[in-house]
């Protein structure tokens, strides 16, 4: 996992240090200190230059994202707008380190993940990205607090250590006194909190949020986005909202719409 | 992930699915104790037949034969009773004996002049009988009464287990001890014992060539744990027994002839049977047995005998513990069956840790630890199971020596070894029964694996 922490100029609290191990740097930032240097400078966090990824699907191909570029800043909250399948998760998942593009690069900090293999992108997933998944996606036989050491698990963080993290996480999205409930014990917007405390637990710099109200009422999905926004505002942490709600998509930063693969911008 | 989480987190997965777990580990559990009693029962068989040699001090021995091609076991059954090659004598014996890390020469001889022994009302035929020198050098392994010692003299003998059974004391060696019996010999008879007529004039009185059976008066002082049927005799008792002494009219010419008692030792003539060599150590053998050749006589080492044996055992054990292993094998597809099972319901759990940052080795660690989980516990079980029916048969086995009189000992036993073995082989079987689930599970595209339901 130690390539990860040094894609550290993006991380909220972090120091800059190389790129991971297998990375290549992007060509705007070829060393460690030049890294840093755009970054201060203030240089996108996230920039996919002339990404495509194809998919087939029996005899036809489809183009889940089609030659799209974008940069987003450090501490923006993006939303992420389009119809079914036009590929808003694709570009999500492709940023998040979860897939790879097929051409294209994907600079984080000025290191390209395009390409890199799997242990430096799961060890950037693991400190430097928390995803919030509309399904919650959480361990149904584990506890509240086991759910959220789950990525400081992946971490090597000692048990003690895990623990407090995770319990201080549980306590910020209001679930201090759940710690014990297993999913099926807590109402839905209760596991979508226990899911972003998971994102939250190993301090990332990015949290993707792909649908995060899709199963929850309105009430309850307010709430979430409130939180979100909130980590986002407070803690500067760059959000990325996969939504087909206007009303969340209206308080991002940004909007970026995808149809048929390919990215246009509109105001918020 | 640490090591330790990895082994924890592998733990609990198994503890999860309780009742899958435990049917893969019980199948494990079956192949691991299959495999240890086999290999306990040639393990103890080996060793049993080691002991035998080891605690007679057959390892240190070598026997000189008159023949030079005999192994071990035809030695000890060689009678000498031809003229072929080297005599074994005194003066031999003698000259071994200076041979350095030689620490004792003992020389056996093989008294075929009885024909019965009675026994109260019992009458068996001797068919085999051995003579041996008492200074230490043989050593009988006795179920029953004592060994020959320097200062057993004629009349007393030991008895081989078998022997003991035909007399009707199966099971009641002790009984047997101090027993006096009777030895008849043959017509022939005319060595220590027997009454021999002087030879008459007359014609009409039986020749000495009529000499009627001898009956020796006997005590037995043990049973050997032996299965042939064999009695034992003291050197010193042989040599008189193996004397032929026949009546020979002489005198000064010019005179009446008078009958002369004439005494010819069987043993110088033909020399003993075999001569038991003891060396230094059970390593000094082979160099003793090879300066012994060199004196133009034939020399066997048990341990060549011993070494060809265990060869033997080994084989065994390759044999019984491959039948075993079928059902390891059989145990190592339901490892398989159970994790790729295990792999299709937490496709999602494996998505959701990928998203969480474990890596695909890290995934592939964490299956494979699994797997080797179900092998260690089902090795663990299946020693503890195997332990335990040893036990029992040991049980068994040691109540029907006891029956028979004989000393219990546990003869079937479970070494520390191929306790740790069979566990350590069970645990590589489970870890690499893992390693193909393992692998798809570390393959799994985490977008696909998050998606599936």
């Amino acid at each position: 996992m130690s390539g990860a922490t040094e894609i550290s100029a993006q991380r909220a609290e972090s120091s800059p240090a190389s790129p991971p191990a297998g990375a290549t740097a992007a060509p705007a930032a070829t060393s460690p200190a030049r890294t840093e240097e755009v970054a201060v400078a203030g240089r996108a966090l996230i920039e996919l230059h002339r990404v495509t990824k194809t998919y087939r699907l029996g005899d036809e191909i489809v183009h889940a994202l089609d030659d799209v570029s974008v940069a987003i800043r450090r501490s923006e909250f993006v939303a992420i707008c389009g119809p079914s399948g036009s590929g808003k998760s694709t570009l999500a998942n492709i940023i998040g380190g979860l897939d790879t593009p097929d051409e294209g690069a994907v600079v984080i900090g000025g290191t390209d993940l395009s390409r890199v293999r799997d242990k430096p992108l799961s060890a950037y997933r693991n400190h430097h990205v928390g995803f919030v998944f509309q399904s919650f996606n959480l361990q149904p036989h584990d506890t509240a607090l086991e759910n959220v050491m789950t990525p400081l698990v992946f971490a090597r963080v000692t048990r003690k250590e895990r623990r407090a993290r995770a319990r201080a996480c549980l306590e910020a999205v209001g679930l201090g006194d759940r710690l014990r409930h297993k999913p099926a014990q807590l109402s839905g917007g209760q596991r979508q909190r226990v899911a972003i405390a998971r994102a939250l637990a190993h301090r990332p710099s990015i949290i993707i949020a792909d649908e995060p109200t899709g199963n929850l009422d309105s009430a309850r999905g307010a709430e979430i986005i409130k939180l979100l926004v909130r980590l986002n505002e407070k803690q500067g942490i760059t959000l990325l909202v996969i939504t087909h709600d206007e009303g969340i998509a209206s308080q991002a930063d940004r909007i970026v719409e995808i149809h048929d693969g390919r990215l246009t911008e509109r105001p918020s | 992930m640490r090591f330790i989480d990895e082994l924890s987190t592998s733990l609990r997965n198994i503890r999860r699915q309780k009742l899958r777990s435990s049917l893969t580990i019980l199948a494990v559990v079956i192949g691991a104790t299959s495999v240890t009693i086999m290999l306990a029962l040639v393990t103890s068989a080996k060793s049993f037949f080691y002991n035998q040699y080891k605690t007679t001090g057959q390892l240190e021995q070598v026997i000189v034969t008159r023949e030079t091609d005999l192994d071990y076991r035809q030695a000890q059954y060689a009678g000498g009773g031809n003229d072929l090659g080297t005599k074994l004598t005194d003066d031999l014996a003698q000259r071994i004996n200076t041979i350095p890390h030689v620490t004792g020469v003992a020389k056996t001889a093989q008294p075929y002049v009885f024909d019965h022994l009675v026994s109260g009302s019992t009458t068996l035929a001797i068919k085999s009988a051995r003579a041996d020198d008492t200074n230490g050098v043989i050593v009988h392994s006795m179920l029953a009464g004592r060994d020959f010692t320097s200062r057993d003299r004629a009349g007393v003998l030991l008895v081989s287990r078998s022997y003991a059974d035909k007399l009707g004391y199966d099971g009641r060696y002790d009984r047997l001890v101090g027993h006096p019996v009777v030895l008849v010999t043959q017509p022939f008879f005319t060595g220590e014992g027997a009454q021999l007529q002087p030879p008459v004039m007359d014609r009409r009185r039986p020749s000495p060539n009529e000499q009627t059976p001898t009956q020796l008066q006997a005590t037995i002082l043990g049973v050997v744990d032996d299965d042939d049927q064999a009695l034992y005799f003291t050197l010193q008792w042989a040599t008189g027994l193996l004397t032929s002494r026949h009546y020979e009219m002489s005198g000064p010419p010019g005179t009446q002839p008078q009958p002369s008692l004439i005494s010819q030792s069987d043993l110088d003539q033909r020399g003993y049977s075999t001569l038991v060599v003891r060396a230094d150590r059970a390593s000094d053998v082979n160099g003793v047995a090879k300066a012994i050749r060199g004196l133009g006589v034939g020399a066997a080492t048990a341990q060549s005998y011993v070494k060809k044996q265990l060869q033997t055992f080994d084989i065994l054990s390759y044999v019984l513990g491959g039948i075993g292993g079928i059902a390891l094998a059989v145990a190592a597809l339901g490892v398989i069956n159970t994790m790729v099972m295990a792999i299709l319901e937490r496709t999602r759990e494996i998505g959701i840790m990928r998203a969480c940052g474990a890596t695909r080795a890290g995934v592939r660690r964490l299956f494979t630890l699994e797997a080797s989980f179900l092998g260690f516990w089902g090795g663990v079980f299946g020693v503890g199971v195997g332990f335990g029916l040893t036990r029992i048969a040991n049980v068994l086995v040691n109540a029907q020596l006891t029956h028979n009189s004989l000393k219990a000992r546990d003869i079937i036993g479970l070494p520390m070894w191929l306790a740790l073995t069979v566990i350590g082989a069970t645990t590589v079987i489970g870890m690499l029964a893992g390693l193909y689930p393992a692998h798809r599970a570390a393959r799994l595209d985490p977008v696909e694996a998050l998606r599936y339901e």
